[in-house]
């Protein structure tokens, strides 16, 4: 751990950036048709649930990180390996999100250019922020945040006023009953994007004020659920459930829609630059985690030394992660999922917290 | 010292990839596609037609005293594939930059490709390719190919293109029998069950070799121009029928597409006597589904003012006004069912009826979705009712006419 600190407020707007990042890119919840805005705001609620078992871990062992922790609480095998597979996790999920970025640019602005460089232009000025350490991350996420909803509130403003929107569109509600939706929910919406926030239990012994840790964590993801709601109900307001679900970056097509008194149109650039902006961040935070992650699991004096030799692994695995953009989502929702994301995000946290709970209780009741 | 040597060096390696030159784009180097044409050849292959913009005699008029009329604002390319992107691909043998479509806002479809072989397989190549816009329009050509439709010079407007998104785009709003349908409307209303849809028409006038000339526009009435013509019905993607007059006006009318029109209503005798001008429309339409027949009610209410009589009447007395826009609604419900009645005829549902009924009874639809165009919606009840509403008069009360009758007595 290095000894920095970083406030609530930053730790809430790393939380939103972090989980607007890839979700704002690809249809959210379509598989849950018109409803996909329900099926957003119920796994938002239903991730309360999970956030407040990872914040009550948390309280359990305010100074350390999990990957210490859970060698107290599993012993110091289980443990380590536990921490280690987070660690992975950590990494993969970033080369995930590094692979997203570089096919999303690819697709649509630079057809032409390997995928390796559009990839590793980004990984270069990450590896270098992630150097500077956490606070430097917290800094430039307060300013960059405010960038990000000027340029969503300037959005907002020129698709309502262009007309574009159909409130029609998201009609008929609840079609096939409430089943299909909460399908979607509980393997889809409650785990991305919503409890993939569980990276930020290694960030939270940063937080300089624990005691705001608990209402952070829920306002920050309130805030970005609505801001995801918000999104797919103007995505299938302006384009329709069919072209949405075709679509692999709907809210750029939706953007591309926008054409105010015949001069204000082809505003791509506010889409790309928002999409920079969170998915920098996103993997920021999941590799931040996994570099100090790996320095206490493996005492590593200064974590930031762990940058480069990871950060080119992220970058690798990114590339050779899926063949091509189809293997790729279908790997993100279908198997990685639930192979990765149930387990590791809904499975293993109550798990440890039933055993902190009675290990904890033990010593208690030892002491008094 | 080594160190910082090395982040130097990186930090100018950066500097010279983030220069972008990767996918440049040189101005000079590009072809901007203004217009495509779509039509069939007799092999049955596509035939595409490519509007180019010739930047140099667009700007022209801009130095003033005809400048720019040595040759014409566009260049017309065509070549023949198998699919469309084939065929623009085969192209770029003939031009000498590469092909441009970001700017392209005018898709032409043959009026015989739209008949025989229908839109639905063209669209994917629109949709997908991430240069060409859904914004673009959607044009059928009215009796004629798109390749002539493209092909034709425009006064006023030099570039033909905008020539037709213009006419269509003040037609709609200010007449309403032509409509303006983007790519992205048209493939959502394909896509959407039991539906059909509606596709603007466009014709060329007069001679196809004369419409290519400088000379065509040389003329103050040239010998060919272009006009908006009809609205193109496709049931599944095909050509079936085109409208006009008015049921094409009643259809755009229940689309709520309608800003402002002309209204003719007779008055004491005299056939379409005074002029209603409508100034805004709200029309909706709600459905109903009684022992599984479905039911449907169109709302509109209209308000306008009178803007030309041809007979004397005294519009000072409300009563009168009153009469006049009971007259109108009248006027107004004929037109619309005709629109319904031509629309149940061609067993086509462009009025989107069957998306109302899916969205408001979901359940129920589900048993009329498969039939729906050719049982249920030919037979549909329709409620329609009309509010209308004389707002003002213009700049006189009584007309003119009326004071000629009174002196002449």
């Amino acid at each position: 751990m290095e000894k920095a600190k970083i406030s609530a407020s930053q730790l809430f707007i790393l939380m939103v950036l972090f989980e607007l990042g890839s979700a704002l890119l690809v249809p959210l919840a379509i598989d849950a048709k018109q409803d996909a805005w329900l099926a957003i705001l119920l796994g938002m609620v239903f991730s309360f649930v999970l956030l407040l078992v990872y914040h009550r871990l948390y309280t359990y062992y305010p100074d350390l990180l999990p990957t210490e922790y859970m060698q107290r609480i599993l012993g110091k095998v289980l443990g380590t390996v536990l921490a280690f597979v987070y660690i992975l996790y950590f990494m993969y999920d970033a080369s995930r999100v590094l692979r997203d970025f570089g096919e999303m640019l690819l697709t649509f602005a630079y057809p032409d250019t390997p995928l390796f460089i559009a990839n590793a232009l980004l990984m270069l000025v990450i590896i270098y922020t992630i150097r500077k350490g956490i606070e430097v991350i917290a800094r430039s996420g307060e300013l960059l945040f405010i960038f990000m909803y000027v340029l969503a509130i300037a959005g907002f403003i020129l698709i309502v006023s262009s007309g574009l929107i159909e409130i029609k569109n998201l009609q008929p509600i609840l079609e096939e009953g409430l089943f299909p939706v909460l399908k979607v929910v509980f393997t889809q919406t409650l785990y991305f994007p919503f409890t993939e926030v569980i990276v930020f239990t290694m960030i939270l012994p940063y937080l300089d004020n624990p005691k705001k840790a608990k209402v952070t964590m829920l306002c920050a993801t309130g805030l970005s659920g609505i801001n995801l709601i918000i999104t797919m109900l103007i995505n299938v307001c302006v384009l329709g459930v069919d072209l949405t679900a075709r679509s692999q970056y709907p809210l750029l097509s939706t953007i591309e829609s926008i054409q105010v008194a015949n001069f204000l149109e082809r505003l791509d650039v506010f889409f790309m630059l928002a999409l920079i902006i969170t998915i920098f961040f996103k993997i920021c935070v999941l590799f931040y985690a996994a570099v100090v992650g790996t320095a206490s699991l493996f005492k590593i004096k200064s974590p930031s030394r762990l940058s480069y030799p990871l950060g080119l692994i992220i970058l690798f695995l990114s590339i050779t992660i899926a063949s091509n953009l189809q293997e790729h989502n279908h790997e993100g929702l279908k198997v990685a999922m639930f192979v990765i994301h149930i387990p590791l995000l809904a499975i293993v946290p109550p798990f440890l917290l039933l055993v902190a709970f009675f290990k904890n209780r033990k010593k208690h009741g030892e002491n008094t | 010292m080594k160190r910082k040597g090395f982040f130097l060096l990186l930090m100018m390696t950066i500097t010279i990839l983030l220069t972008s030159c990767w996918s440049k784009k040189e101005l000079t180097d590009l072809a901007i596609v203004a217009a495509l044409g779509v039509d069939k050849t007799k092999d049955g292959r596509y035939h595409i037609t490519l509007q180019i913009i010739n930047p140099g005699n667009v700007a022209g008029g801009m130095q003033g005293g005809g400048g720019g009329t040595q040759s014409p604002p566009i260049t017309i390319y065509s070549a023949s594939g198998d699919n469309v992107v084939e065929a623009s691909r085969r192209a770029s043998g003939r031009i000498s930059r590469r092909l441009y479509y970001a700017h392209t806002n005018l898709v032409v479809v043959g009026e015989k490709l739209a008949k025989e072989e229908g839109i639905n397989t063209l669209v994917d190549a629109f949709d997908r390719d991430p240069e060409f816009r859904n914004t673009s329009t959607l044009v059928i050509a009215n009796h004629s190919s798109a390749a002539d439709l493209v092909k034709t010079l425009t006064p006023v407007d030099k570039i033909p293109a905008n020539k037709v998104l213009k006419t269509l785009e003040f037609t709609e709003r200010k007449w309403g029998e032509d409509v303006k349908t983007s790519l992205q409307e048209v493939m959502k209303s394909l896509e959407s069950p039991g539906r059909g849809t509606v596709v603007s028409g466009f014709r060329l006038d007069g001679n196809p070799q004369q419409a290519q000339k400088l000379d065509n526009l040389q003329e103050s009435a040239p010998g060919a121009t272009l006009r908006a013509s009809g609205i193109a019905v496709l049931k599944q993607g095909k050509l079936v029928d085109w409208l006009y007059g008015k049921p094409a006006r009643g259809t755009v009318w229940i689309l709520d597409k309608i800003q402002g029109t002309d209204i003719n209503i007779d008055w004491e005798g005299r056939k379409e006597a005074i002029a209603y001008q409508a100034v805004r429309q709200k029309t909706s339409v709600s459905a109903q589904v009684k022992n599984g027949q479905p039911h449907i009610s169109v709302h509109t209410r209209v308000e306008g003012d009178i803007s030309e009589m041809e007979v004397p009447v005294d519009i000072t007395n409300p009563k009168i006004i009153t009469k006049i826009e009971q007259s109108v609604r009248k006027e107004i419900k004929q037109e619309l069912k005709t629109a319904i009645e031509r629309a149940q005829k061609n067993k086509t549902d462009i009025l989107g009826f069957g998306e109302v009924v899916h969205r408001t009874r979901p359940n129920q639809f589900k048993k009329l979705k498969t039939e729906w165009n050719d049982v249920y919606f030919p037979k549909l009840d329709v409620d329609i009712t009309v509010e209308a509403y004389v707002r003002r008069a213009g700049l006189r009360n009584k007309s003119f006419l009326s004071g000629l009758k009174e002196n002449q007595k």
